[in-house]
C-alpha cells in the first residue's frame, strides 16, 4: 500500500514539476546529466564515434579496402598511423569505418529488439491474463538460450552477414525489454491518469501509445544505451568466429579476429580494432550509468 | 661494528632470497626444456589441425585420419620418401599378363587381434574397398571378380583394362590390409576399433581430443623404439608452435607460414620442409555462364597477381604453381607460359567477351585462413576488371556438396596427388567420366584431354605417358580452368631431441622410425 502511494507521489510530482517550472521532464534529465562528468564523457566519446562513421569517406586516409602487397604488416609511423595489416591496408581507415558497421549493428540490433519487445510487453502488461501468459512463458523461453548461442544458432540458419548479424543479435535480447515495459505497464495501468483517458473514450491503441509507453521510458532507455554496448560486443563476437560481418567489410571484431595469428609478431594488427572495441563499450557504459541516474526520480533532489 | 652486523645480516637475507630464487627458477624451467627425462622418453606427442574421422580406411579420406591410420595399417606394396615401390606386406610381386599381378604375402603376419595375414584378408579388403564412396576412387581400377586368392600366402589381382599405376594405388595409404574376422565383429563400431598389421595399436581415442596409439608386441617388422603416440587435435597454427617450444609437443605437423622463422630461429627446435605432391588452385564452373567462356576464364588469369598473393599469404612457403601438377611429380610440365598480371590484356578479354562492365559472382572456400586470405586479395585484385566478387566461408561438409552438385561459381580447393603419379592428379581433376563429387569440381570438358587421359591411364610404357600428359596439361592451362595457384611443401616442427623424422611427400608421415636422443 504504502510503496504504491510514494510512487503515486513521484509520478505526481513528475507531472506536476513541468507545469510549475514550465521545463519539460527532458530539460531536466539533460541538466542532471550535464553534470555528470563521466557520463559527458562517454557522450562525446559517442558523438565523436557517430561523426567518424557519418564521415569515414572524408576523414579515413585510405580505403578501406586499398590493398598494398608491398606494404604489409608496417608497424605504425607517419604514413600509416595505427600501421598495416598482413594485406597492406591501412589499419586506422580500417579502424574508422568499422565504426559504421559497429554503430549500425548496435543502434539497429536494439532498435528491433527494443520495438519487438516493447510491444511485446506493452501487449502483455496492458491486457493481463491469458495473453500476458503466453508472450512472457515465451519469453521465459527464449531467455533460457543464452544469447550468443541463440545468436550463433540464427547466423548459422539464416547465413553469415551484416543484416542476418542484427536480426540474430537483436533477437537474443528482446524478452529483457519486454520484462521491462511490461513491469512499468503493470505499475501505470490501473492509475488514476489512464482511467481518466478510458474515461474520455480513448482506444486502447491510444492508451498504450499516448500515455503509458511515454511514461515508462526511462528504463527502456537506459537498457537501450546500455544494450547497443552489449550488442556491438555480440557481433564482435560473432565476426570473431567467423559467423559474422563478410570481409572485406571492416568489422572490429573480425580484424580481431584477423590480428590474433599474427598477435607474436605484429602486435599493432590486433590491438587497434580491440582498442576501439574496449572503448566503445567503455563509453557506452559510461553513458548508460550516467542516464540511469538522471532518470531516476529517487535521485531526484 | 653495530652497523657492520646489521649489514652482514642485510646481505646473507639477501643471499638467501637469491639462491630461494635461482633455486625456484632452475625447478620450474626444467620440465619446460623437456630433455631431462630424454633417456627415459618413450612417448612421442604428435599435434595435427584436426582430430581423425574414423580410422576405419574405407569410412573416410581425410589427411588426419590417414595420418593416424598410417601407424595402425601396412599396405601391400609401400612408397619410399622419393615415393618408389618397396615391399610391404607382399615380399615380392609379378606381373603375370597386362592385367594381372600376382602378389607373394610375408609369412607369419600377425594383426593386432591375433589372427595372422593370409591372402583371403587381402580379398576381403579390397572388395570392401571397391564398395566405398570414399576410397573407391584409388582401388576401382581394380577388376572386382578378378581378386583371387590361390593359396594362404599367394593372391592374384586383375584390373580392368591395362593400368600403369597399379603398384602406386595399392601402396596409397587408403589401400591398407584390414583383418575379415575383426572388421565382421566389430559391425558398425569398426571405425573405433581398428585392427591392422602396422607397428602401432589404437589404445585410446579420446574424441576430439587426442587419439593414443601403443606399440604393437608381435609386429613382424623391426620393433620401434617408441612406445606410445598420441596425436593431439590442436587445430589453431599458432598454438601447436607454442605447444611446441613448451615442450609440450615432440612434432607439430602443418606449421603456420608465420611461425616458420620463429622455429628456425630457436635452438630447442628444429624446422623439417620438404617439397609436398599437393597443391593449392583457384577455379570455376564451367557449367555456369561466364566461366563457359575461355575468355573470361584467361581474364581472370591475367588480371590477379598471383606471384604476390602466393607471397602475401603464405610468406614463402612453398611455391607459385606453374601447372596443375605440382612439380615434384613425375610429369609434370614445369615449362607452362605462366599467364602474368596483366590487367589491360584481361580488360581486352573481358571486351572480347562482351562484358567489359564486368559482373557479379561469388567464391567459395573453406575455413583454412589461407585460402580465405587468397579469396580476399582476389576479391580485391578482380575489381580493377570490374568483377565483383563475393566471398562465402563454408562448412567443409557443405563445401565438398554444393561443389560437387555445381552450385558454385568460382571456388579455392586443393589436391594431393598421393601415389606420386599424373594419373592420380589429373585423370579425377580434368577428366569428363569425373564431374563432381569424383574431382572434377570445375566441371571442365575437352575432349582431347579425355583422350590423352585416356591413353596415359592405359599405356604401360612411361615416355609414351610422360608426352601424353605433358600435352594434356599444356591444354589445360590454354583452357584456364583453373588459376594455378601454390605447390604445397610439407612443414614439420620438431624438438631438437627428435630423431628418426621423415616426411612421406604424401603427407602420412611413418612414426616408427621416430626416437629421442
Amino acid at each position: 500500500m504504502s510503496n504504491a502511494k510514494t510512487l503515486q507521489k513521484q509520478t505526481l510530482e513528475k507531472t506536476s514539476q513541468p507545469a510549475k517550472k514550465k521545463r519539460s521532464p527532458w530539460v531536466t534529465v539533460w541538466m542532471s546529466l550535464k553534470k555528470n562528468k563521466s557520463a559527458m564523457f562517454g557522450l562525446i566519446i559517442i558523438l565523436i564515434l557517430i561523426f567518424c562513421a557519418l564521415t569515414a569517406d572524408f576523414i579515413a586516409p585510405y580505403g578501406f579496402d586499398d590493398q598494398d602487397l608491398m606494404a604489409r604488416f608496417q608497424t605504425p609511423n607517419s604514413k600509416h598511423w595505427f600501421g598495416t595489416d598482413n594485406f597492406g591496408r591501412d589499419i586506422l581507415s580500417r579502424v574508422i569505418y568499422g565504426s559504421r558497421i559497429s554503430l549500425q549493428v548496435g543502434f539497429i540490433a536494439v532498435g528491433i529488439s527494443m520495438f519487438t519487445g516493447g510491444a511485446l510487453g506493452a501487449i502483455a502488461g496492458y491486457y493481463g491474463g491469458k495473453m500476458d501468459n503466453v508472450i512472457m512463458r515465451f519469453m521465459d523461453i527464449l531467455l533460457a538460450i543464452p544469447g550468443i548461442l541463440l545468436a550463433i544458432s540464427i547466423v548459422a540458419a539464416l547465413g553469415p552477414g551484416l543484416q542476418n548479424v542484427m536480426i540474430a543479435v537483436g533477437i537474443g535480447s528482446i524478452p529483457s525489454y519486454a520484462r521491462i515495459v511490461r513491469a512499468s505497464v503493470l505499475s501505470i495501468r490501473d492509475q488514476e491518469f489512464i482511467e481518466a483517458a478510458k474515461a474520455v473514450g480513448a482506444n486502447d491503441f491510444r492508451i498504450i501509445t499516448k500515455h503509458i509507453i511515454p511514461n515508462s521510458m526511462a528504463p527502456i532507455i537506459v537498457q537501450a544505451t546500455l544494450g547497443v554496448a552489449g550488442a556491438i560486443l555480440s557481433a564482435a563476437g560473432l565476426s570473431f568466429i567467423g559467423l559474422g560481418i563478410q570481409p572485406p567489410t571492416p568489422e572490429w571484431g573480425a580484424m580481431l579476429s584477423t590480428g590474433r595469428q599474427f598477435l607474436r609478431d605484429h602486435w599493432h594488427i590486433a590491438t587497434f580494432p580491440g582498442l576501439a572495441i574496449m572503448i566503445t563499450i567503455f563509453a557506452l557504459n559510461l553513458l548508460g550509468d550516467g542516464l540511469r541516474d538522471a532518470l531516476d526520480p529517487r535521485l531526484k533532489s | 661494528m653495530k652497523i657492520n652486523k646489521k649489514l652482514l645480516t642485510l646481505v646473507s637475507l639477501m643471499l638467501v632470497l637469491v639462491l630461494v630464487a635461482v633455486g625456484c627458477g632452475k625447478t620450474t624451467d626444467a620440465p619446460s626444456t623437456g630433455d631431462t627425462g630424454a633417456s627415459t622418453k618413450d612417448t612421442v606427442i604428435v599435434a595435427q589441425n584436426s582430430d581423425a574421422k574414423s580410422l576405419d580406411l574405407h569410412a573416410t579420406n581425410d589427411n588426419a585420419s590417414s595420418r593416424v591410420s598410417k601407424q595402425i595399417y601396412e599396405t601391400l606394396v609401400s612408397q619410399n620418401e622419393k615415393m618408389e615401390i618397396k615391399e610391404g606386406l607382399a615380399t615380392s610381386w609379378v606381373a603375370i599378363d597386362d592385367l594381372t599381378y600376382e602378389f607373394k604375402l610375408k609369412e607369419g603376419v600377425k594383426f593386432h587381434n591375433g589372427e595372422e595375414l593370409t591372402a583371403n584378408d587381402v580379398k576381403f579388403t579390397l572388395t570392401r574397398a571397391l564398395e566405398s564412396s570414399h576410397v573407391a576412387h584409388i582401388v576401382d581400377a581394380i577388376d572386382a571378380e578378378g581378386i583371387e586368392v590361390v593359396d594362404n600366402y599367394t593372391v592374384r589381382i586383375a584390373t580392368k583394362e591395362p593400368f600403369a599405376p597399379i603398384l602406386a594405388h595399392l601402396a596409397h595409404s587408403a589401400a591398407g590390409i584390414l583383418n575379415e574376422k575383426a572388421v565382421t565383429e566389430a559391425g558398425e563400431d569398426y571405425g573405433q576399433k581398428p585392427v591392422g598389421t602396422g607397428p602401432f595399436m589404437l589404445d585410446k581415442w579420446n574424441t576430439g581430443d587426442s587419439i593414443e596409439l601403443a606399440r604393437f608386441a608381435d609386429y613382424h617388422g623391426t620393433a620401434p623404439k617408441i612406445e606410445k603416440i598420441v596425436f593431439r587435435n590442436i587445430a589453431e597454427g599458432t598454438s601447436r608452435t607454442i605447444g611446441l617450444e613448451t615442450g609440450d609437443l615432440d612434432i607439430i605437423y602443418d606449421v603456420a607460414p608465420t611461425d616458420v622463422s620463429r622455429i628456425e630461429g630457436d635452438d630447442n627446435l628444429q624446422l623439417l620442409r620438404d617439397d609436398a605432391i599437393s597443391t593449392t588452385y583457384v577455379s570455376f564452373n564451367l557449367n555456369k555462364a561466364p566461366f563457359n567462356d575461355v575468355r573470361v576464364r584467361q581474364a581472370i588469369n591475367y588480371a590477379v597477381n598471383m606471384d604476390l598473393i602466393v607471397e602475401a599469404v603464405y610468406q614463402g612457403v612453398g611455391k607459385p604453381a606453374k601447372g596443375p601438377l605440382p612439380a615434384s611429380v613425375w610429369g609434370s610440365n614445369q615449362d607452362l607460359q605462366p599467364y602474368g598480371h596483366d590487367v589491360e590484356k584481361a580488360k581486352e578479354l573481358m571486351k572480347e567477351a562482351g562484358l567489359e562492365n564486368g559482373f557479379k559472382t561469388t567464391i567459395w572456400t573453406n575455413d583454412n585462413q589461407q585460402r580465405m586470405d587468397i579469396a580476399e586479395i582476389l576479391q580485391n585484385q578482380l575489381k580493377d576488371i570490374g568483377i565483383e566478387v563475393e566471398v562465402k566461408v563454408m562448412e567443409w561438409g557443405a563445401y565438398l556438396d554444393g561443389t560437387a552438385a555445381g552450385e558454385h561459381d568460382m571456388f579455392i580447393l586443393g589436391w594431393g596427388t598421393v601415389t606420386g603419379d599424373p594419373n592420380y592428379g589429373l585423370y579425377p581433376l580434368f577428366h569428363t567420366s569425373a564431374h563432381g563429387a569424383a574431382g572434377n569440381r570445375s566441371f571442365f570438358s575437352n575432349p582431347r584431354v579425355d583422350e590423352l587421359l585416356d591413353k596415359g591411364k592405359v599405356t604401360i610404357d612411361p615416355s609414351e605417358r610422360e608426352k601424353y600428359y605433358l600435352e594434356a596439361q599444356q591444354i589445360i592451362r590454354d583452357e584456364a580452368p583453373w588459376i594455378f595457384t601454390w605447390d604445397r611443401e610439407e612443414l614439420s616442427g620438431l624438438r631438437s631431441n627428435v630423431k628418426g623424422f621423415v616426411h612421406h611427400p604424401a603427407g602420412h608421415h611413418a612414426l616408427w622410425t621416430v626416437y629421442f636422443e
